[in-house]
């Protein structure tokens, strides 16, 4: 991930199944590489070169994912959905939950 | 034994291009490469450690019972993710509010499988149930990560602290036993019916906590969870068992089965199991965990492991069960089918 790009964060699941159909919350946020680390860059890129997120526990639930779309100029934007525990702190951190 | 993963582990193939990085010096590349091999070890133990509880469930081999009754521990995770955070020492009577709380109610779930099941404990072994407190910051979730339950302190506006909802806890602390029974994947219908039979045994616990029988249930999931941006805007809960499109639920959900399609949330597709099992409690009448919920429990943990069952697998399943547990209670059975129809299974 370049310090130009964008990164679109959507936060799904839960205990109270955000993101699903009709539900009434939207959690959501977004950044710019420039706001993240190095590491963090990387680690962003990691996910959307194709690396394989750390293994959820058999029998998880009421978890959080994450639906990332990195915005980079010249490209279609890339989509890519990964459990919570193999999102960057800041880019958790940048999302909001908001009643719609 | 249970292999967790909570930490972020550097991906493989980063570290495979570390190994091979001739820039860098032989001890970082022959550190890069073993944490690599460390990482498809720990994977394949995880692997194997699901194979093995399967394979425990299939052939009836049960666990040592571990103790009589389960111990009950706390964690604070102090706003950070890391699990499971420092042990509150003496949680029972702890000066922060949430740990006391959590230790309380997750002793009462204890006792609510005991005294209503015969459960000893998650997995029937007694083992230890442990919680993790203010987990993240204004973290809006609670969940079983596959080992503990952990809680959120919600940000004050949509949520309150998750611990203050005893359906949330009971719900939790139910993925863990169906995990250690019907071991039901969480997609597709088997994943709708592995969050229903967490509201399920959820609202049974809240119910049986205020003794109340199935008209003075309110039926409702996070009603006590509810902060005051949600309240001011009219919701009332997360979900509504005995109106699952609920408007005043912040998830409404379907009312019948075929409105579920492929790669539904869970949480979304639960809505018609919910429904089923509220109807059939309230046809029956009289305490839900009484005779409902003792149908609803064995088709839980005497069905073997199942983990892509179908809801009509599982309505199947507990007609079955009810007309042999209550032969000569064939009102019990009737009221099971009345669930099921209601919601077109």
């Amino acid at each position: 991930m370049q310090a130009e790009d964008r990164l679109d964060v959507e936060r799904l699941g839960g205990f109270a199944g955000m993101g699903g159909p009709g539900a009434r919350i939207r959690s959501t946020g977004s950044l710019h590489g420039r706001e993240l680390s190095a590491a963090d860059r990387g680690r962003v890129a990691a996910l959307f070169g194709g690396a394989k997120p750390p293994d959820g526990h058999p029998g998880a639930a009421d978890g959080f994912r994450y639906r990332l779309t990195l915005h980079r100029d010249g490209a279609s934007p890339a989509v890519v959905e990964v459990p919570e525990a193999a999102v960057p702190g800041p880019v958790r951190d940048c999302v909001h939950d908001e009643l719609t | 034994m249970r292999m967790t993963c909570t930490c972020h582990i550097v991906p493989k193939d980063i570290l495979e291009r570390l190994a091979g990085d001739k820039k860098l010096s032989t001890e970082l590349r022959r550190a890069a490469r073993d944490s690599a091999r460390l990482s498809d070890g720990l994977r394949n133990l995880r692997s194997q450690a699901a194979e093995l509880t399967q394979l425990a469930q299939a052939t009836g081999a049960h666990l040592v019972e571990l103790a009589p009754s389960p111990k009950v521990t706390v964690y604070d995770c102090k706003h950070s993710q890391t699990l499971p955070g420092t042990p509150v020492p003496g949680a029972k009577t702890s000066r922060d509010a949430t740990a006391k709380r959590c230790f309380a109610e997750t002793t009462q779930v204890a006792k609510f499988f005991k005294s209503v099941f015969g459960r000893n404990s998650i997995d029937d072994a007694g083992m230890t149930m442990m919680s993790s407190v203010h987990f993240g910051k204004n973290y809006n979730n609670a969940m079983w990560n596959g080992t503990q339950m952990v809680y959120g302190d919600g940000d004050g506006k949509l949520f309150v602290d998750f611990t203050q909802g005893d359906d949330v806890i009971g719900h939790e602390l139910t993925h863990g036993v169906t995990q250690h029974s019907l071991q039901l994947a969480y997609s597709g219908d088997a994943g709708g019916l592995n969050e229903s039979l967490s509201d399920c045994f959820g609202s049974m616990f809240r119910q049986w906590s205020a003794k109340q029988d199935v008209t003075q249930a309110d039926w409702l999931i996070g009603a006590d969870i509810m902060g005051p941006t949600a309240k001011s805007r009219g919701f009332k809960a997360l979900r509504n068992m005995a109106k699952p499109d609920d408007k005043a639920a912040l998830a409404p959900q379907p009312t019948k089965y075929s409105q579920i399609t492929a790669g539904m949330d869970p949480h979304y597709s639960s809505g018609p199991p919910n429904l089923a099992f509220c109807t059939a409690c309230v046809t029956l009448g009289g305490h839900s965990w009484e005779k409902i919920g003792q149908v609803w429990y064995a088709a839980l943990t005497t069905s073997g492991a199942h983990p892509k069952m179908t809801m009509p697998q599982f309505a199947a399943r507990t007609r079955q069960l009810a007309a042999q547990k209550y032969p000569s209670q064939a009102v019990v059975a009737a009221a099971v089918d009345a669930g099921w129809k209601k919601v077109g299974l």
